[in-house]
């Protein structure tokens, strides 16, 4: 079972040629908030199609579309039993290939404790030491965030020919916030006018190739008392 | 087990005319002989063990203790024919090859593990490594494997061990009413996490006897193989070394091959091969009469085939011969009119192509006529009442309406890489707040384009078919010229149908369907090529290696696949296949692989060989 969910990791995030991610953090004042991600692998049907399509790839079976879907579901309703987690949505559009997930939480503590023990739930516990890392901090007036190690170490088992695949996929990377943002540590962060959310957008390859350009710190401005 | 057989394969191409051949058993059902002075002369050692084929065989004979030889220091005679033997029989399964002996002491040098066994044979001494054994006589060897079939070490186990007193060595004995006397009741099975279905300990193993002198059930039956393995292996010894029995001299088709001016001979007995299918076992037992017939109809089927090694090319020709019966519906199958609406489908830059002229309503006819009176004098009632059921549809279905509809004619074709239209979700983002959302968008991928079509006479018929469909889904689309299934490929590109000409063609080519439903015109095969399609037998076929394999997107297939794919890669070489007309005896084929470049034509076979390998591990 941890097989199947590893290789639909990797199949859905890494394999295709053209996959587009996106990553919505909605942080409040208080530390509650809204986490979207969502995956579109709508622009690589064929391939996505025709490698679900195959018995084994690389050794390693090939999970169904309705093993995907259980185990993503799977995966939802772990995370909707985590304390401080709550409206856990997850989607996938079989058509169109289009994975969405969504859920709010009421501190980031939270939110990163309820992530990390549904994956354990159902995916691989040799990576809880991964998933101790400390990917997202937030004190109220600086969000820190990392990429997760349990990324890193998936694409580190990318083959050459695999990231060639990736050169025309993105990552988008959205935080928003009550209040405005002072500044970015990460240059290329685009801000919105009224200065409350930031986008970060990287191309997959130059993700894989450097795992920092995610990486980000924003600083908002103080709160009135 | 398919490394060994390869590496014997591999080692064919190695020699030269000699006795060899008289140690092959007359169990064997494909042999594999090389006659190969020209080969040794053209291909230098040094290169044969670049191959990733020759790796793996360093790997598996030399086991490190030899290290850095190669095939030159094996002590093999390369002056000798090289025969590789494969055969199956109900109770056996044996390989091995048979070659000349130059140097003994270097051959043990390489065959390390074998030691010699107690021989009752003058003049021959026999050695035996874990899974092989090893027989020198003279100047001549035979390195063999001989496997009992599981299902007789299983029978002879099962016989031994219930004989003992003991009982159903897997736990619940399904077949013991005394073992449970109270109601069964299932309790609901239970998963954990960490379990997977395919652990080895979720499975039943028979229990350890706690008497640890007494063998337990795979201890027994580990000793009733190797006993059955010996048993085996005497019988053939036997015939091959007293008896002097062996396929040369029990099979006059055999001999007579090994005898033709070619590089390589290629033997397969179809009729023997048959006999020792599994798949028979059934009319074997339980319909002896039946199977006798079918045995009988196949009598006579043997493969036969030619190697040429050319400066530029590599010639394979092949005479697949037949019994009486089986060649006149053969004979009847074939002789049908080449289809010349085919070639007009076929573009003259296709870098790949096949054809395929059959009559099927004749091949019934002849079919119905030579099987039914095997089928009707069989004394069984679920034969009788298939007997039934045949002459009843065959009276009462309209067979002109069949046959018109699929005529058995067809044809393919390799069109290439194109872009395929396709659509796709993309989001969008508001510049002010961020937020995105989706919307369609036109697309492009990357697909093979193939096109498969079929000569018929009924166009109405799947008209009907294709009506009806597009009345019940909008997934199927009428146009001027062809149908259109949407989404059918990969639940992302369109499949085109085209019915038209005599002809109903299914392709992924939108170009074919929109710009040349009636063909390509004079991009069309040369009239040249279709003068010789027309000549020629039933099956055809082209593959310009660069223009197809180059080109085809190996992430689209498997592994193995693409490995095997990636290793033609970068050769620039035609293969061509043509046949004979059928008689009732026999077709020929012929397989020519046309290569350009300094590389002589071994380098080129071995290329070949290693892909075979690449696909076979």
């Amino acid at each position: 079972m941890n097989k199947i969910l590893f290789f639909s990791i990797s199949l859905l995030l890494l394999l295709p040629s053209c996959i587009e991610i996106i990553d919505d953090l909605t942080i409040h004042n208080d530390g509650s908030g809204t986490f979207k991600y969502t995956i579109n692998l709508s622009a690589s049907k064929i391939k996505v199609n025709s490698i679900l399509a195959l018995d084994s790839l690389d050794g390693k079976k090939v999970p169904s579309m309705a093993e995907i879907k259980a185990k993503a579901n799977s995966f939802a309703a772990n995370l909707k039993s985590q304390p401080g987690i709550s409206n856990v949505t997850m989607s996938i559009n079989d058509v169109d290939l289009i994975i969405k997930l969504s859920f709010d939480f009421n501190s980031v503590l939270n939110f990163k404790n309820g992530l990390k023990a549904a994956i354990i739930s159902i995916g691989n516990s040799k990576q809880v030491d991964e998933l101790n890392q400390n990917w997202l901090s937030w004190d109220g007036k600086v969000l820190k965030r990392d990429i997760p190690l349990l990324s890193l170490t998936i694409s580190e088992q990318l083959k050459e020919t695999d990231l060639d695949l990736l050169k025309t996929g993105s990552y988008t990377s959205i935080c928003r916030f009550d209040r405005a943002i002072d500044k970015v540590e990460r240059a290329n962060t685009k801000i919105n006018p009224n200065k409350t959310a930031a986008m970060l957008k990287v191309n997959t390859y130059d993700l894989q190739k450097n795992n920092s350009l995610l990486d980000n710190c924003i600083y908002l401005i103080p709160l009135k008392n | 087990m398919k490394k060994f057989v390869l590496f014997l394969f591999t080692l064919s191409f190695l020699n030269l005319y000699s006795q060899s051949e008289l140690l092959i058993p007359r169990d064997a059902v494909t042999v594999f002989s090389i006659n190969n002075v020209s080969l040794l002369q053209k291909i230098s050692m040094d290169e044969l063990v670049q191959y990733d084929f020759m790796e793996e065989v360093h790997q598996e004979l030399f086991d490190g203790s030899t290290a850095e030889k190669t095939l030159k220091d094996s002590g093999i005679d390369f002056n000798q024919r090289l025969n590789v033997f494969y055969g199956k029989s109900d109770n056996s399964e044996l390989s091995g090859f048979t070659f000349g002996v130059s140097n003994t002491k270097n051959l043990f040098e390489v065959f390390d593990d074998f030691e010699e066994l107690q021989s009752k044979y003058s003049n021959v001494k026999i050695y035996g490594s874990f899974f092989n054994n090893l027989v020198i006589k003279n100047n001549t060897a035979l390195l063999i494997r001989i496997e009992p079939s599981s299902e007789l070490i299983d029978a002879q186990t099962d016989s031994i061990w219930y004989s003992r007193g003991n009982s159903y060595p897997y736990g619940y004995d399904p077949y013991d009413d005394d073992e449970f006397s109270g109601e069964i009741i299932f309790e609901e099975e239970v998963f954990d996490e960490e379990d997977s279905l395919i652990s080895p300990e979720s499975n039943d193993f028979p229990i350890a006897n706690e008497d640890p002198t007494e063998k337990n059930y795979y201890e027994l039956r580990d000793s009733v193989q190797l006993e059955l393995q010996k048993g085996l292996l005497t019988n053939l010894l036997d015939e091959l070394l007293i008896e002097n029995a062996n396929l040369v001299s029990s099979d006059a088709i055999f001999k007579d091959q090994l005898t033709h001016p070619c590089e390589g001979t290629f033997y397969l007995d179809n009729s023997r091969s048959l006999s020792q299918t599994n798949s028979l076992w059934y009319f074997q037992t339980v319909m002896p009469s039946l199977y006798k017939d079918i045995k009988e109809l196949y009598t006579g089927n043997i493969i036969l085939g030619d190697l040429f090694l050319k400066e530029q090319s590599i010639e394979f020709l092949v005479e697949a011969r037949y019994g009486e019966k089986l060649g006149s519906i053969y004979q009847e199958m074939n002789d049908s009119k080449f289809d010349k609406n085919i070639t007009k489908y076929i573009h003259k830059g296709n870098s790949a192509y096949f054809t395929y002229n059959v009559n099927m309503r004749k091949a019934y006819e002849k079919a119905y006529e030579v099987l039914m009176p095997i089928l009707s004098s069989e004394k069984n009632s679920d034969i009788a009442m298939n007997v039934l059921a045949f002459e009843l549809l065959n009276e009462l279905v309209n067979k002109d309406a069949l046959f018109e509809t699929y005529r058995g004619s067809m044809f393919g074709t390799f069109n290439g890489i194109k872009k395929i239209n396709t659509k796709k979700i993309e989001f969008y983002y508001d510049e002010e707040t961020f937020e995105y959302g989706e919307k369609e968008t036109e697309a492009t991928e990357d697909m093979p384009v193939f096109t498969i079509g079929f000569s018929i006479g009924r166009g109405d018929i799947p008209e009907i078919i294709l009506k009806n469909l597009g009345r019940v889904t909008s997934k199927f689309e009428k146009h001027d010229d062809y149908w259109v299934f949407k989404n059918a490929i990969l639940d992302a590109a369109p499949l085109y149908m085209i019915n038209k000409n005599d002809l109903f063609i299914f392709t992924n080519d939108e170009d074919l369907a929109i710009n040349h439903s009636d063909g390509y015109g004079s991009n069309s095969l040369p009239k040249k090529i279709v003068k010789e399609l027309k000549k020629e037998g039933f099956m055809n076929g082209y593959i310009d290696i660069a223009g197809t394999l180059n080109r085809f997107p190996s992430d689209l297939l498997n592994e193995r696949r693409t490995e095997m794919i990636n290793s033609l890669k970068g050769k620039s070489g035609k293969m061509y296949l043509e046949s004979s007309k059928t008689t009732n005896k026999s077709t020929n084929f012929k397989m020519t692989y046309e290569f350009r470049g300094d590389e002589n034509s071994g380098k080129h076979l071995l290329d070949l060989v290693n892909t075979i390998y690449i696909f076979s591990k």
